[in-house]
């Protein structure tokens, strides 16, 4: 039984990770409304400045352009270090606060996670230029010699119990701070209804400062303490925050003591799973590390959904503006100038820069099924890239049992789309911020269980995807000596512009009035007699199709494939640049898969105009770019574009009939 | 004439108080059929109740001989029971016409399809959205956004946009508020021509002055309660209503 027990406890740390970053993410939900994507980034970026002090002295500056680090002596002890990092913390926390999500205050909530999937690129990036790629060992903060607990006679390293103790102050002290203080009634007030906070006295916007800078601390503080137990690099972090988040729901975005005992169980579960799982009757179907991922999110997802509503309450507060959905005009003459451009750049780029403008071109369809399901529906789904990696997986495995072509791809679309029908009940009951959050949960418990899964993928753990080919044409991407054929160019281009055509025909029509109507007001849509679940059925249905088919190109353009490909950071990405490009628009789609990360833009930049590589400038580039868009420009490249045109053409318009 | 719309005991609880207390109400085909009462007094949560947009916790909905009070907010619609809101709720991201006709279209999955195809072809509804932009006099307006009308248009949009459906019965939540007297007159005469398009209308407001004008009969409620009922006449001379009023303080 102790040996139980010992595991139990050695999840503590991790438990810790979640705890703190759950913490956090409450803090700043609490703040400003933000489901805080980036606070693992966050904490990670303390912890990088925290761990260059200690072991080379140097204080490393953020900004590009100035001096990268000030060297202030052979390396620091712990207090000195600790201080500087905690002060690092109070001003991301602000910077986050007031360059960030200040500005986004009242914008809609798919702003707001653009924004915050902006800041984790932007630290990703910004770690990857200062602090490099390797892994670090941070060395212990707290004791970590064995002990050995009475009573239960149970040997482990005590800084798993120290972890705790932090974990549980820290809950304790910020549920005091809320619960007894009238800066945390104020914030309370103000995250249901602001007049609320300035009754009491409060600026609104300063409480979301000082949460935040709460929120960037406990983050910072939590990644010091326990990175010595987990390990540093640019990617765990990130990842952390997706227990934490799931933790933080639980809570309700509400409540510190559920988020953060959650958070603690959670490490211990993950912890005992890894034991259970060398038990002789543990399922070999199941690998346990789907297990530790997979399991809490079914029950999140569970709890939430019998937690929803079918119907929105009376005044439910709306989600702002959104982008417009201008109606696509012209839809035959642009695509007669467009497919030959494209043809033409197929055709005439070189080998590598033709690999790039293939994963645009797929990235393009997959981008298509956004616009259609959170552009047009107004439903933010962070699984499209399971729903991608779900046909990808299945046009693999329909290939190697001698599917012919149109019919692999096709049907492994239909198998993205049952993946797209389940996604879609939890948005049945589940709306806005949460929604987004479950579609991730769910996402991953799909990409553990089944991406991840060797017995699904094979002990390789990646899928080859044999290349198309229809009546003799050879449709292959590549056919040593050649490679990136243009035949397989023109194939991708085909399926694309039908795609295209076919989701702005569906928003001229009446289905896309029956979307727009249900994004812009469930409760007038339903008064209006749509039926809101068969919509989102509908719409669910189509997009995961839609998907399904970028994710069976994706995979040609790859040739083999594994879970990596279709992670949820994949997801996240695919919606911010959708919504770079103009996420209510299909030509937003386009412009967001030119500009995607390993797409044609950057490769044309590389090429053409820059000699020494932007390449490790793309992360940061693409970060920066979101948040400002998510700002600055919330329609998107081709939303304000078009916008503009279309208004001066309608001026003149008018003009011209006046005289 | 035979009864469109009844309630029997209908009753709506909020957390242990009663927003809608035993509600018996009888609208008869073809009538105009006011209900009024002071702020407060549970007429949007009986229209939410009607319509499904809160549960009962008791009584029964019945709407053309059919008992609807577990049939869902949306087929309550399609069954020609229609609403409007206090607060307009219209589509903002749809053009005037786009908003009576996504509310008017009963789109199957077919549809879908039919759309990727032929997305330009004629709604089986245009009739219906031409006729109800005319009613309100807005088909000039019929290609802009809502966010680019007067409140006094935007009002009207989402009357044209339940009048579009051709429903058997409208529920009017407050259509006058905001209005001056003389466009609430004005409105009165358009709301009352929706009977020739035999179209029965329910009409709540707490302007005493409009429903009085322009309703058959009268509904009051107070404190979530029936307390009286009868032509506008029997409504004016009341001595319980007019104690609701005065007490209520909003004396008009």
């Amino acid at each position: 039984m102790d040996v139980y027990l010992q595991f139990l406890l050695l999840g503590l740390g991790a438990g810790a990770i979640y705890c703190g970053l759950s913490l956090g993410i409450v803090l700043a939900y609490q703040g400003s409304g933000v489901i805080n994507f980036a606070h693992g980034a966050l904490a990670m970026y303390v912890t990088y400045v925290y761990d260059e002090l200690r072991d080379e002295g140097d204080y490393v500056f953020p900004v590009i352009g100035l001096p990268d680090r000030l060297d202030l002596g052979e390396s620091l002890s712990f207090w000195p270090a600790f201080t500087l990092a905690m002060a690092t913390a109070v001003l991301l926390g602000l910077a986050a606060h007031f360059l960030v999500f200040a500005p986004l205050r009242r914008a809609p909530l798919l702003a707001k996670v653009v924004a915050a999937v902006g800041l984790m690129l932007t630290l990703q990036g910004l770690v990857f230029l200062r602090f490099g790629v390797d892994n670090r060992t941070v060395s212990a903060v707290l004791p970590n010699e064995q002990a050995t607990l009475p009573i239960v006679d149970v040997t482990m390293p005590r800084d798993r119990l120290w972890l705790a103790l932090v974990a549980l102050l820290v809950t304790s002290a910020l549920w005091s701070l809320y619960r007894f203080t009238r800066f945390g009634l104020a914030t309370k007030a103000a995250a249901s209804e602001e007049k609320g906070a300035v009754l009491l006295g409060f600026s609104p916007a300063r409480l979301a400062a000082v949460n935040w800078v709460l929120a960037t601390v406990v983050a910072g503080l939590f990644g010091i303490l326990a990175s010595p137990i987990s390990g540093l690099n640019n990617a765990n972090f990130v990842l952390f925050v997706v227990p934490a988040l799931a933790c933080a729901l639980l809570g309700k975005l509400r409540s510190f003591v559920l988020a953060g005992t959650a958070a603690l169980f959670l490490g211990m579960f993950e912890s005992v799973i890894s034991k259970l799982s060398t038990w002789t009757v543990y399922p070999d179907w199941l690998p346990f590390q789907a297990a530790q991922k997979g399991l809490p999110f079914l029950v999140i997802i569970v709890f939430l959904f019998i937690g929803g509503r079918s119907l929105p309450e009376r005044g439910t507060i709306g989600d702002g503006d959104q982008a417009r959905a201008l109606l696509p005009r012209r839809v035959g003459p642009t695509a007669l100038v467009v497919v030959p451009l494209a043809m033409a750049a197929i055709v005439l780029s070189p080998g590598t820069l033709r690999l790039s403008l293939y994963v645009s071109l797929a990235s393009a369809i997959v981008l298509l099924s956004v616009v259609l399901l959170t552009g047009f529906v107004g439903q933010v789904s962070l699984a499209q890239a399971v729903f991608a990696g779900a046909a990808g997986f299945g046009t693999g495995k329909l290939a190697e049992g001698d599917v012919p072509f149109p019919f692999s791809p096709l049907l492994g679309a239909v198998a993205a789309t049952v993946v797209g029908l389940l996604l879609a009940l939890p948005a049945l009951r589940i709306r806005g911020a949460q929604l987004a959050v479950v579609t991730m949960a769910a996402g991953i418990a799909i990409e553990e269980f089944v991406f991840k899964n060797t017995s699904f993928t094979g002990e390789s753990a990646t899928q080859t995807v044999p290349p198309p080919a229809v009546f003799g044409l050879d449709l292959a991407p590549n056919r040593s000596p050649d490679f990136n054929r243009w035949e397989f160019g023109f194939l991708l281009l085909a399926v694309l512009t039908l795609l295209t055509i076919a989701v702005a025909n569906l928003r001229r029509g009446a289905t896309g009035r029956r979307f727009l109507a249900l994004r812009s007001n469930e409760r007038a849509a339903a008064a209006g007699g749509i039926d809101l679940t068969r919509t989102k059925l509908l719409a669910f249905g189509l997009s995961s199709f839609v998907a399904g088919l970028g994710g069976a190109m994706l995979a040609y353009v790859q040739g083999s494939i594994s879970s990596i490909s279709f992670s949820v950071f994949v997801s996240l990405t695919l919606l911010a640049f959708a919504y770079l490009g103009g996420i209510a628009s299909v030509s937003g789609a386009i412009v967001g898969a030119m500009l995607i990360p390993g797409g044609y833009a950057f490769a044309l930049l590389d090429e053409y105009a820059l000699n020494d590589g932007v390449g490790e400038y793309g992360t940061l580039i693409g970060g920066l770019a979101l948040i400002i868009t998510a700002i600055a420009n919330p329609e998107g490249i081709v939303g304000q574009t078009l916008g503009s045109i279309r208004a001066r053409r309608d001026e003149t318009v008018m003009a011209g009939s006046d005289t | 004439m035979t009864s469109l719309l009844e309630t029997r005991g209908l009753r709506v609880t909020f957390g242990g108080l009663h927003a809608n207390d035993d509600v018996d109400l009888t609208v008869e085909e073809g009538r105009f059929v006011g209900l009024i009462g002071p702020n407060g007094a549970g007429k949007t949560t009986f229209i939410d109740a009607i319509t499904g947009f809160v549960p009962l916790s008791g009584g029964t909905v019945t709407f053309a001989g059919d008992d609807i009070t577990d049939v869902p907010a949306h087929q309550r619609a399609t069954r020609g029971l229609v609403r409007t809101f206090q607060s307009l709720e219209l589509f903002e991201d749809l053009s005037v016409r786009e908003n009576l006709l996504a509310a008017s279209e009963r789109a199957t999955w077919r549809d879908a399809l039919a759309d990727v195809f032929r997305p330009n072809r004629r709604s089986p509804v245009a009739e219906d959205v031409n006729w109800a932009l005319d009613l309100v006099e807005l088909t000039d307006a019929a290609d802009r956004l809502p966010s680019d009308l007067s409140h006094g248009q935007r009002k009207l949009v989402s009357i044209a946009r339940a009048a579009a459906a051709r429903p058997r019965l409208i529920l009017l939540d407050e259509p006058a508020a905001g209005l001056d007297s003389g466009e609430s007159r004005q409105l009165g005469v358009e709301l009352r021509s929706l009977l020739d398009e035999s179209v029965t209308v329910l009409l709540i407001d707490h302007d005493m002055d409009l429903v009085l004008g322009v309703c058959d009969e009268v509904y009051v409620l107070d404190f979530g309660r029936i307390i009286a009922h009868g032509t506008p006449e029997e409504i004016r001379r009341d001595p319980a209503v007019v104690a609701a009023y005065l007490g209520a303080g909003s004396g008009s």
